[in-house]
């Protein structure tokens, strides 16, 4: 499946911005199962300074610094990006749970793709032991880790309500876990809290989800939006396996995978540190476009 | 003979004195004590220092008593986490003592760990043959934020991680000294430390000598040097990053700064610049700043790279370091050899990496992620301490940083049994503690009570240099398993003693190397910002002070001028509406009073004061002690005055001492402070405030249609009733009124003379280009004062005051676009020379 996707990001401030420093999260992510096959962004007014770095977690991290004074600024990423995923692995054969707990805490590595990253409390999700014990419903003793964390997935959706009135980007997971309702970063910070109580590496993943519109209507442009899931850590075999809790579903030919973090703090598509007075507005616009005639 | 008998008696006095201080004196059971030795006998040194405390035991009191002076005086203070209001530093009575034979063997086992932890620092963020190699589990690193992933593949300019690391020691039960934590990401105490020593050597000159103290002044100029090799220029910028003046420990930040002429900044000075370079905003432009002692917690100093939250650090600072533009002490990333974790494997690491066992031992420690530590740890629960392994807490520990099994209920330990069991990972388990006692003086007697002291070593071209002394803390409860700085807890000068007279030396470097400077370098944008606000603050204060009293003793006086009496009040009451220090919409019944102290109208003087204080707080390592003490008087006289209503009388009292309090600090700011640029920039703020609100008073009370009375207050106001008597014999008329207010570049009080001034103390001022061509402030400055020249008072409209009173505005904002944070950055890419 070949995607273009076209994300826009305007600031609009209240003072006079001087100077702004900003942080781009937006280059899809290059590896086994996803391809970026062209990647451009467009920024006004134009930056003086650009560059790119991965970061500890091999996300591909653009800064840019603007000096022109400024009180609008827009940022236009338009990505090709081709998915082929592999199958989900079969779930009874992935290891017990109790076992990656072990190896994550034991991992002799550092690299981007460690565990020992997933382990603890962050900046957002801290741990809170309601959602440990929710988690452990699904984990029995002995369970494959994949398919208990399939199960929460499943119970995540069917226990939890979408509301996006219910919660703010600063809801922390308790308070979301509590009110049983949120959008989807909610539920991945939720899950995450679940599965770290539980000793278990967990990640936020943060990207695109194709959308299907109803039979018979075209795609509304700029209707779709960011999307956030999780990635759980099965074991040195398996790796990384993303779950998506807000639809019951795996990451799949669907899912773009932009970024993977601790949790949102760690991967928003777009921040920026700016000299200025007063605050300032955000709108945000995302087209997932399916390139017809490639598969 | 007389002389002997007279001794003998004398020292038969003192041994009686000091009897009586350590009457029931006796060391903890079970716990090693500096004072009485294990085999009961008071150990040589310290009877030695109390004895000769006890030589004069009037005097004693007397010392004790200028040495808390001398600790008010220097504005020695700190603040506990969460509270806005600095604490008085709580100095104790006694230093402690160490024999230097002993010291010796110290120095020894911190440097050792200190080489230890470098080893591993460059091997975690370097090679990273450790965790490749299982010798240190990488998920016993990620626990804290401390750990930077991003500084991974990193080399450090200078080509070292560490350049302060210090050892909190205590002695433990068989009285060797025990590592207790280390302290690598910004170790505190050093300067209260130096200035401990400072206020008790003072307090104590005698003492002090006999004793043979070894001097601390050596470790600073080798820390300096240190510093300095860590530049790429022969003559670096060596800066202080400081997360401000809300910092625990910006008192301290201050005055390492101003003791080793270190540059304080803050995240917001700084930017990364060309060549990725780190650039200090200074009002001549960017300037390079080449080594940065951070105080700021690693996570928050860049926020491009690490918490983008962070308002404390520099955005690029990382990247910056990568490219080798810039040296940060200690390296980010350091800090996570502080968390309890890692006391479990640096023992062992020591065989690995020094090939040696540690001289000195830290507690034994078991991280809890590992099966086989967590199960000796939950198998010997009752008698081990439990901590969080990273943070201060962890679930089950919510109440206290550190458990023992055997004292927690059925209940507590069910739930910490069961957190360790689940995630283990976040736990240490560690031998129980009991820190060994000092004496302490409490009220007139000596206690036994618990210390930690804090070692400091620093790299230097000469290999790695300790501090003799350091920071000990001494607990105010017998038994204290941690003591850190809060209620209670008092800081000890620590005396190394040498066996013979100390060579002492001081901070003066070799005369061959000292060159001649009048001026300091380039003023920082943010200090200049914050003296030219604490100008405009100090004077907007005085104004505000005239207001009210002009509101108060026209309420008290029977002989004011009758016509228009009333009004005047009103338009004063009017005046302090507009300056914010009324509230326009709640009558208030004692609008002078409001005026004076109401803390929620951002123009009262209180408020104003307030604001005068945070501006001074943030530039204090620019200000003496006594300026500093002056200016908290300003906001300490209004709030203790009696809650109930103030009579006029209290109220005119009360100003009358806030002025005269305005008096002596400008006056301290005239003849002492150092005609430098910063000074420049609080006279320009003092100036364009006294000529805003000139204009504004004289529109209020020199309007066409002004009555006699309005023009007194003017008069009053601007403080020149004896100068217009002296000179118009007529009585109060307008234009001459006027001429005095606006135009008579004589009085020090007008417009003119303000203008004046501004002109010159910009035209003084560094410039971006040398092509003749002035700046916009000067421009208009220029201008203005031209224009004033050449006026005439009774052809002035109203609108040409209020005209006036807008270019000044304007000016202001020149001023700021120019010099100040926005300004500079604005222009950085077009400043032509750089460095």
């Amino acid at each position: 499946m070949i995607y273009d996707i076209v994300h826009l990001t305007r600031y609009t401030y209240n003072g006079p911005v001087v100077v702004n420093d900003c942080v781009l999260r937006l280059r899809p992510r290059s590896e086994p199962g996803q391809l970026v096959l062209a990647f451009r962004v467009e920024a006004q007014p134009t930056p003086r300074d650009w560059g790119e770095h991965s970061d500890a977690f091999a996300n591909r991290v653009a800064r840019m610094r603007i000096e022109t004074p400024h009180r609008e600024m827009s940022i236009k990423s338009i990505s090709r990006v081709e998915i082929a995923r592999a199958a989900p692995p079969l779930a009874a054969l992935t290891p017990a749970w109790e076992t990656v707990a072990a190896e994550a805490v034991d991992t002799q590595s550092l690299a981007p793709d460690s565990p020992a990253f997933a382990l603890y409390p962050s900046r957002l999700v801290s741990l809170f032991p309601a959602a440990a014990a929710y988690a452990r419903e699904s984990f029995t003793d002995r369970r494959p880790i994949y398919e208990a964390a399939v199960e929460l997935t499943k119970r995540i959706y069917k226990d939890f309500a979408f509301d996006s009135k219910a919660t703010e980007v600063t809801t922390s997971p308790a308070q979301a876990f509590e009110a049983r309702r949120g959008v989807c970063q909610d539920f991945a910070h939720v899950m995450i809290a679940g599965l770290r109580g539980l000793g278990l590496p967990a990640l936020y993943v943060s990207g695109y989800i194709r959308t299907i519109p109803p039979p018979g209507k075209a795609r509304l442009q700029g209707a779709d939006a960011s999307h956030a899931w999780v990635a759980v850590w099965c074991g040195p075999a398996y790796g990384w396996l993303g779950l998506d809790p807000t639809n019951a579903i795996p990451e799949g030919d669907d899912h773009i995978v932009v970024a993977r973090g601790r949790d949102y703090a760690d991967v928003p598509p777009v921040e920026g540190v700016v000299l200025s007075y007063g605050g300032h507005e955000l709108d945000v616009e995302v087209d997932v476009i399916p390139v017809v005639g490639k598969t | 003979m007389p002389v002997t008998v007279r001794t003998s008696s004398a020292s038969a006095k003192a041994e009686a004195q000091v009897a009586q201080w350590t009457a029931g004196y006796a060391p903890l059971p079970g716990i090693p004590d500096e004072f009485i030795g294990p085999d009961g006998t008071r150990r040589a040194h310290w009877t030695r220092l109390l004895t000769q405390l006890a030589a004069d035991p009037a005097a004693v009191a007397e010392r004790f008593a200028a040495a808390d002076r001398r600790v008010r005086n220097r504005g020695m203070s700190y603040r506990v986490r969460g509270e806005t209001a600095e604490r008085v530093w709580p100095l104790s009575r006694l230093p402690l003592l160490i024999p230097a034979a002993e010291w010796r063997k110290i120095e020894q086992g911190v440097i050792q760990r200190a080489e230890l932890i470098e080893k591993v620092l460059a091997d975690v963020y370097g090679e990273g043959k450790l965790i490749a190699e299982g010798a240190l589990p990488a998920a016993a690193l990620t626990g804290t934020a401390d750990f930077v992933a991003a500084m991974r593949g990193v080399k450090p300019p200078g080509g070292r991680w560490l350049r302060v690391y210090a050892a909190d020691i205590g002695r433990g039960p068989d009285g060797d000294w025990w590592v207790l934590g280390d302290r690598a990401q910004a170790p505190s105490g050093s300067g209260y430390a130096l200035e401990n020593r400072l206020v008790v050597s003072q307090a104590f000159p005698d003492l002090y000598s006999q004793m043979n103290v070894e001097r601390v002044a050596p470790f600073f100029r080798d820390l300096r040097a240190g510093m300095k090799s860590g530049g790429e220029r022969s003559e670096p910028r060596i800066c202080i990053l400081t997360p401000g003046p809300y910092s625990e420990t910006y008192f301290e930040h201050a005055y390492l700064a101003r003791y080793l002429g270190f540059l304080l900044v803050e995240g917001s000075d700084l930017v990364v610049g060309e060549g990725r370079r780190v650039y200090l905003r200074t009002i001549a432009g960017l300037k390079r700043a080449d080594v940065l002692w951070r105080q700021v917690d690693s996570e928050w100093i860049d926020p491009i790279e690490l918490n983008s939250a962070s308002k404390l650090g520099v955005p690029g600072l990382l990247d910056a370091m990568r490219a080798g533009g810039v040296e940060v002490e200690n390296a980010p990333g350091a800090g996570f050899i502080e968390s309890r974790a890692m006391l479990a494997f640096l023992p062992r690491l020591a065989k690995r990496l020094i090939g040696r066992e540690l001289e000195m031992p830290n507690i034994a420690t078991w991280w809890c992620g590992q099966p086989g530590a967590r199960a000796r740890v939950l198998d010997k629960f009752d008698n081990i301490a439990i901590a969080s392994a990273f943070g201060d807490s962890a679930r089950g520990l919510e109440k206290r940083r550190v458990a023992v099994g055997s004292e927690l209920g059925e209940a507590e330990r069910a739930t910490l049994k069961a957190a360790i069991a689940a995630r283990g990972l976040d736990y240490v388990g560690q031998e129980v503690v009991r820190l060994s006692t000092m004496p302490r003086w409490e009220d007139g007697m000596l206690v036994p009570r618990p210390f930690v002291l804090r070692v400091y070593v620093a790299a230097t071209p000469e290999g790695w240099k300790v501090m003799p002394g350091g920071f000990a803390r001494v607990s105010d409860k017998p038994d204290a398993r941690a003591v850190s700085m809060g209620q209670g807890v008092e800081s000890a000068d620590v005396w190394v003693l040498a066996d013979k007279p100390v060579v002492t030396s001081s901070l003066l470097p070799n005369p061959e190397r000292t060159h001649i400077a009048r001026l300091l370098g380039n003023l920082p944008s943010r200090a200049a910002d914050n003296l030219f606000w604490f100008g405009r603050y100090l004077e907007r204060c005085e104004a505000t002070l005239r207001l009210v009293r002009a509101l108060s003793s026209r309420a008290l006086d029977p002989e004011a001028p009758v016509t228009g009496a009333k009004e005047a009040a009103e338009a004063l009451k009017g005046l302090l509406v507009a300056w914010g220090a009324i509230d326009a919409k709640e009558k208030s019944p004692r609008p002078a009073e409001t005026a004076l102290r109401e803390p929620d109208n951002y123009g009262s003087a209180l408020s104003i004061a307030n604001a005068a204080n945070f501006a001074a707080s943030v530039i204090r390592e620019r200000l003496t002690q006594q300026t500093w003490a002056l200016i908290g008087r300003l906001r300490s006289d209004l709030l203790a005055l009696p809650e109930d209503a103030l009579t006029d009388a209290q109220i005119l009292d009360c100003i009358d001492e806030q002025l005269t309090t305005i008096a002596a600090l400008s006056g301290l700011f005239d003849e002492n402070f150092n005609r430098g640029a910063g000074w420049r920039f609080y006279e320009l703020g003092r100036r364009i405030e006294r000529g805003i609100n000139t204009c504004r008073i004289s529109r209020q009370f020199a309007h066409q249609k002004a009555t006699e009375s309005d023009l007194d207050v003017l008069l009053d106001l601007i403080d020149s009733q004896i100068t217009y008597h002296s000179r118009t014999l007529i009585g109060v008329a307008l234009a001459p009124v006027r001429d005095m207010a606006l135009l008579d570049p004589y009085n020090p009080r007008s417009v003119a003379f303000q203008t004046r001034r501004i002109e010159e103390h910009i035209a003084t001022l560094p410039v971006l280009r040398q092509d003749g061509i002035p700046e916009e402030p000067l421009r208009l400055a220029t201008r203005l004062s031209a224009e004033l020249d050449t006026e005439v008072a009774d052809r002035l409209e109203d609108a040409s005051v209020l005209g006036i009173e807008n270019r000044l505005t304007q000016l202001a904002e020149a001023i700021a676009r120019r010099y100040f944070l926005h300004g500079a950055s604005a222009r950085a890419e077009k400043i032509m020379s750089l460095g």
